[in-house]
């Protein structure tokens, strides 16, 4: 198949909408840093090239979704996995990736004794404690972040997803911590590292 | 231990108010002054327990520091000052030996907040004291790992570095116990300078006198971080409160080989037996305890006697005084046990039942704070039913258990297997429970992850993808059977050699990671009930409420009456469309009104009421009428086409032989159940006292008394009147909750769309769990209908609040129903309401 490489917009609005499975232009335009008019355009766009597939105003990818995005990635960030320099903050997001996962976990479930039990919420002190190490990890985020927009500016776009849900945690809407229906730091953070693998080429391990 | 030995005024100029306040002699009620983590450590160390000396500074000095921006005035010399009497209490030096003074700063707000500093340790130690420390612990490497750990903390709390001591870690595995300490110290705080400055640029002072006002500096800058002032502007805190900063000595326990630390819960948190549950580590640090370094042992084991009789002691007397179960950390410094942390402590479900139980039982403790660490939900999580357990241990037998992963979110489930989302949603959708088996989720996953009853998946740790979501959605959840193989293309799940095919029962254990071919009875565990029924039984005996449960079917009765329920409510065509008369009841009321269809309905009545009212022996059974214009019976009874066909069935008493019929069955229901049972009929929507009276005067003397279920404001408003002339009144919250916001009432049993509204700011009370200020106004006319022998009943739907049912029983209600299912939830949450007084 020779189809043409995705340009860096569509690039852009696919990744978004293979990241979600499920997206409405309002969503894909939060996501990709590509306008709410522009991405209802593109996606009419990428469903013609038989990418996506538009189903009650939600953007849904195709088969062909995952492959085309991993031509193009391969082409466009080229320069992102011969930077070593980046390579290395990668290296350090595996450590990072884990605590993460770990602190998520302790958000919903408190050790007692040795057993797991659903944390009820009812120490905000406990509950202080898991918001402010998100924070932090999100923080360690930042340099590789940066690294990233430096070759692509859309990765900013993470810096203002995981700022949004912090500001709104604080504020004591804490379904930003994990909740799956909502644009929520787990959220943030599993689209980034999809991404991430997706713009390096490489494969999830978990 | 020298309480008062703690001079207030060393180093402070007279005519000004002290900054600092010892933990001896401030004031714990003055929570403004000293923050909550001063205020916690003043009030232990005036209970009298060992904890180790330090001081407060008060938020007075912050907010003096926030206005001029710069260290206030003699502040430095009172902390110095402070200096001298922590080394005259504690025996130790500051920055030197034998034994060197560490200490440890910490931020102490009034209120919690995020964003304030982090706590930093091991305050103190320049080249001196480590030299010092590791001459009396013998141990080099230690003293280097401190020195590591403080420069990382100094460097990230007040500097501001983000990853600090990359491979320092690998350096102070290096270093040997026997090592010259000095050179030690000298080779790590280089290292950690050099990466520091490589990082930020910064330094760590050298001079522990300048790294102390440094720290304190720290945390009242922390006042003023971003996070902390998003919080502040959230939560309307004033900006200007300022924060206290904690500042303590601290103990080694790795001293000595008769030092030591552990932490102890006063019972068992998992199952809430009596008895210390801790484990203690000689000669070691906390840290050693929680990174699990080295395996600690039974504190009943470990401890020597005498510290273990004080450490026995201490912990029932504490107990006793805050009522509750306690997470306690320690450390023993050559024999002498300090505490360092006491807290409420985390428990289980099961244990926090027990332990309720068991503190009432023993008396030592009032009930109303025995209950007062008991919620609902975590009754309701007691008796959620598991699995017959010896029909899993029969499956084991058979060979059922299919594969065993890591069980991500507990609970015992059963259903069909699914292999996909879409067909999850749909199986679902057909009332069919579900399990869904996956290789692995991701977020395209979601909407089959909310309709399965259970997920498992072949891939991922307890920390996946799958296992998030599912604890975020309280599904059970199995994840990482790696043996699992499902085939998308054929449809089928293999593992181990067996093949399950899609619709397959199987059942999964979300706690054990257990996977079973086949399903399961499930019935409340037994040994939980023991507990429960005597806690509820305290709580049912002080709010002396009776509580209905709603049942439809004879073999509900059982399960409800266990529950604690005094009787029961039912609907009349709740009953016949569960026992399939659903289609003949649309049938007779889409007829013209004639005598077949109404003996009909009549005799269905009499036949399907009958178990019910049976089951149910001499307790009181109240019946709720056919109601067409139920907002959730809307499909189910076609209310279109039953009521543009005949206009008068929309309102209560629109046909009153539709009333008579189902009194008739009732009457024969009753006489063919043995007659013992008190049973009532109540007609919803009734909101006049002529309504009601028209309906007594129906009844004429029916065995069958007659009343009225009110839904509106207006019936609220006239409960007075209306009750005058009716047997009985019930009052239904949600209805009248609903309409009073103009919002339908089935829009009060979901989560959307009131949880964004609600988030938008748009309405101050939510309708779901909070009684608005003018329901409560129309309530308080609706207590006025209660009369001696004369109880209006409160209708309650759904989950029920603790703060709801408290509002009720505060108002004066001693009435309720529920669903059978929150009976115990209710019974709890009335008692403690009734205990709290």
């Amino acid at each position: 198949m020779t189809a043409p490489v995705l340009d860096k917009t569509d690039y852009a609005v696919l990744n978004v909408v293979a990241l979600k499975k499920m997206a409405t232009p309002q969503v894909v335009a939060a996501a990709s840093g590509v306008d709410a008019a522009s991405a209802e355009a593109v996606l009419a766009g990428l469903g013609d090239q038989g990418l996506v597939v538009v189903a009650g105003g939600a953007a849904l990818p195709t088969d062909e979704a995952e492959p085309a995005l991993a031509v193009a990635a391969a082409s466009h960030y080229a320069g992102v996995r011969a930077d070593a320099a980046l390579l290395a903050l990668v290296d350090r997001f595996e450590t990072v990736n884990a605590q993460f996962l770990t602190t998520m976990s302790s958000w919903q479930q408190i050790d007692v004794g040795g057993r797991k039990v659903a944390n009820d919420h009812s120490d905000s002190e406990y509950d202080g404690k898991v918001i402010a190490r998100l924070d932090k990890l999100i923080t360690r985020l930042g340099p590789l972040i940066e690294a990233l927009a430096g070759h692509d500016a859309r990765f900013t776009l993470y810096s203002g997803r995981f700022a949004a849900a912090v500001d709104g945690i604080d504020g004591g809407r804490h379904e930003l911590v994990s909740s799956p229906t909502t644009d929520s730091v787990h959220n943030i953070w599993f689209e980034f590292h999809e991404d991430l693998l997706r713009t390096l080429g490489r494969d999830r391990v978990e | 231990m020298s309480h008062a030995s703690s001079p207030t005024r060393e180093g402070v100029p007279a005519g000004r108010e002290p900054f600092t306040r010892g933990f001896a002699d401030a004031d714990p009620a003055d929570v403004d002054w000293l923050g909550g983590k001063g205020a916690g450590l003043a009030r232990m160390t005036q209970q009298g327990l060992r904890v180790p000396p330090g001081y407060v500074i008060g938020t007075t000095a912050c907010r003096s520091y926030l206005q001029a921006n710069a260290t206030p005035a003699g502040l430095p010399e009172e902390v110095f000052a402070r200096l001298r009497v922590l080394e005259r209490q504690t025996g130790k030096t500051f920055g030197g030996g034998p034994v060197p003074l560490l200490l440890s700063v910490r931020s102490g707000a009034p209120v919690s907040m995020p964003g304030m500093m982090d706590t930093i340790l091991n305050l103190g130690l320049d080249r001196a004291a480590a030299v010092a420390l590791a001459g009396a612990t013998g141990d080099s490497r230690f003293v280097a790992d401190l020195v590591a750990r403080f420069h990382a903390m100094y460097s990230e709390t007040v500097l501001g570095a983000l990853d600090p001591a990359d491979g320092i870690g690998s350096l102070v595995a290096a270093v040997d116990r026997t090592d010259d300490p000095g050179t030690v110290y000298d080779r790590i705080w280089a290292a950690c300078e050099h990466a520091l400055a490589e990082d930020t640029g910064d330094s760590v002072p050298a001079d522990p006198r300048e790294q102390l006002l440094g720290a304190i500096e720290a945390v009242f800058r922390s006042w003023n971080t971003r996070r902390a002032r998003t919080y502040r502007d959230h939560h309307t805190i004033p900006h200007d409160l300022g924060t206290a900063v904690v500042v303590q000595s601290m103990v080694f326990g790795n001293l000595s080989a008769d030092s030591g630390s552990g932490v102890v819960f006063t019972r068992n948190p998992v199952t809430g037996e009596p008895g210390l549950f801790g484990e203690y580590l000689a000669h070691s640090q906390g840290e050693d305890v929680v990174a699990g370094t080295r395996t600690p042992d039974p504190v009943a084991e470990a401890l020597a006697p005498d510290v273990l009789r004080e450490l026995r002691t201490t912990c029932a007397g504490l107990e006793r005084a805050q009522g509750d179960v306690l997470d306690i950390e320690f450390t023993v410094e050559r024999s002498a046990l300090y505490f360092l942390q006491v807290r409420s402590a985390k428990r289980t479900p099961e244990a926090a039942v027990r332990i309720a139980a068991d503190l009432t039982a023993e008396g030592e403790v009032p009930a109303a704070t025995a209950l007062r660490n008991v919620s609902p939900a975590q009754v309701r999580q007691v008796q959620r039913p598991g699995f017959d357990p010896g029909e899993v241990d029969g499956a084991r037998e058979e060979g059922r258990l299919l594969t065993t992963g890591i069980g991500a979110c507990p609970g015992q489930v059963g259903g069909i297997l699914v292999l996909d989302s879409d067909r999850a949603v749909a199986e679902a959708g057909a009332g069919r429970e579900v399990i869904l088996a996956r290789p692995v989720t991701s977020p395209a996953d979601l909407h089959g992850m909310i309709a399965a009853q259970g997920i498992v998946t072949a891939t991922g740790g307890s920390t996946s993808h799958a296992a998030v979501v599912a604890r975020a959605l309280g599904t059970s959840c199995v994840v990482g059977a790696a043996e699992l193989r499902v085939d998308e293309a054929a449809r089928t799940l293999t593992v181990g050699g067996r093949t399950m095919a899609e619709g397959d029962d199987v059942s999964l254990d979300g706690a054990s990671g257990e996977l079973f071919a086949g399903r399961f009875t499930t019935s409340t565990p037994a040994g939980a009930t023991v507990a429960l029924a005597a806690l509820l039984g305290t709580a049912a005996a002080a709010s002396g409420c009776e509580v209905l449960a709603r049942v439809t079917l004879p073999s509900d009765v059982g399960a409800a009456r266990e529950a604690g329920a005094t009787g029961f409510v039912t609907a009349i065509d709740d009953v016949l469309a569960a026992t399939g008369h659903l289609d003949g009841l649309v049938r007779s009321l889409l007829e013209d009104g004639g005598a077949a269809g109404l003996d009909r309905i009549a005799d269905l009545v009499a036949q399907e009421l009958a178990p019910v009212i049976e089951a149910a022996g001499d307790a009181e059974v109240g019946v709720r009428a056919i109601d067409l214009v139920a907002d959730e019976a809307r499909e189910l009874l076609q209310q279109t086409a039953v009521t543009s066909r005949h206009p008068e069935l929309s309102v209560p008493l629109g046909r009153p032989e539709l009333i008579e019929a189902q009194l008739a069955g009732l009457s024969r229901a009753l006489a063919g159940a043995g007659g013992r049972a008190r049973v009532h009929l109540a007609v919803r929507h009734i909101s006049d006292p002529a309504e009601a009276a028209a309906l007594r005067a129906l009844a004429g003397a029916s065995d069958i008394g007659v009343g009225a279920y009110l839904t509106s404001p207006r019936a609220a408003f006239g409960a007075r009147e209306i009750a005058a002339v009716s047997d009985l009144l019930w009052l239904e919250v949600r209805a009248l909750q609903a309409a009073m916001f103009g919002i339908p009432a089935r829009q009060l049993l979901t989560a959307e769309p009131l949880d964004g509204y609600l988030r938008r700011g748009l309405l101050s009370c939510d309708p779901r769990s909070t009684l608005d200020r003018s329901v409560r106004e129309l309530l308080v006319t609706v207590a006025a209908a209660r009369r001696p022998g004369y109880e209006v009943g409160m209708r309650l739907s759904g989950e029920v609040s603790q703060d709801a049912a408290a509002q009720l029983y505060g108002l004066g209600f001693r009435r309720f129903a529920v669903d059978a299912g929150e009976t115990r939830p209710l019974v709890l949450a009335l008692g403690k309401a009734a205990l709290a007084g």
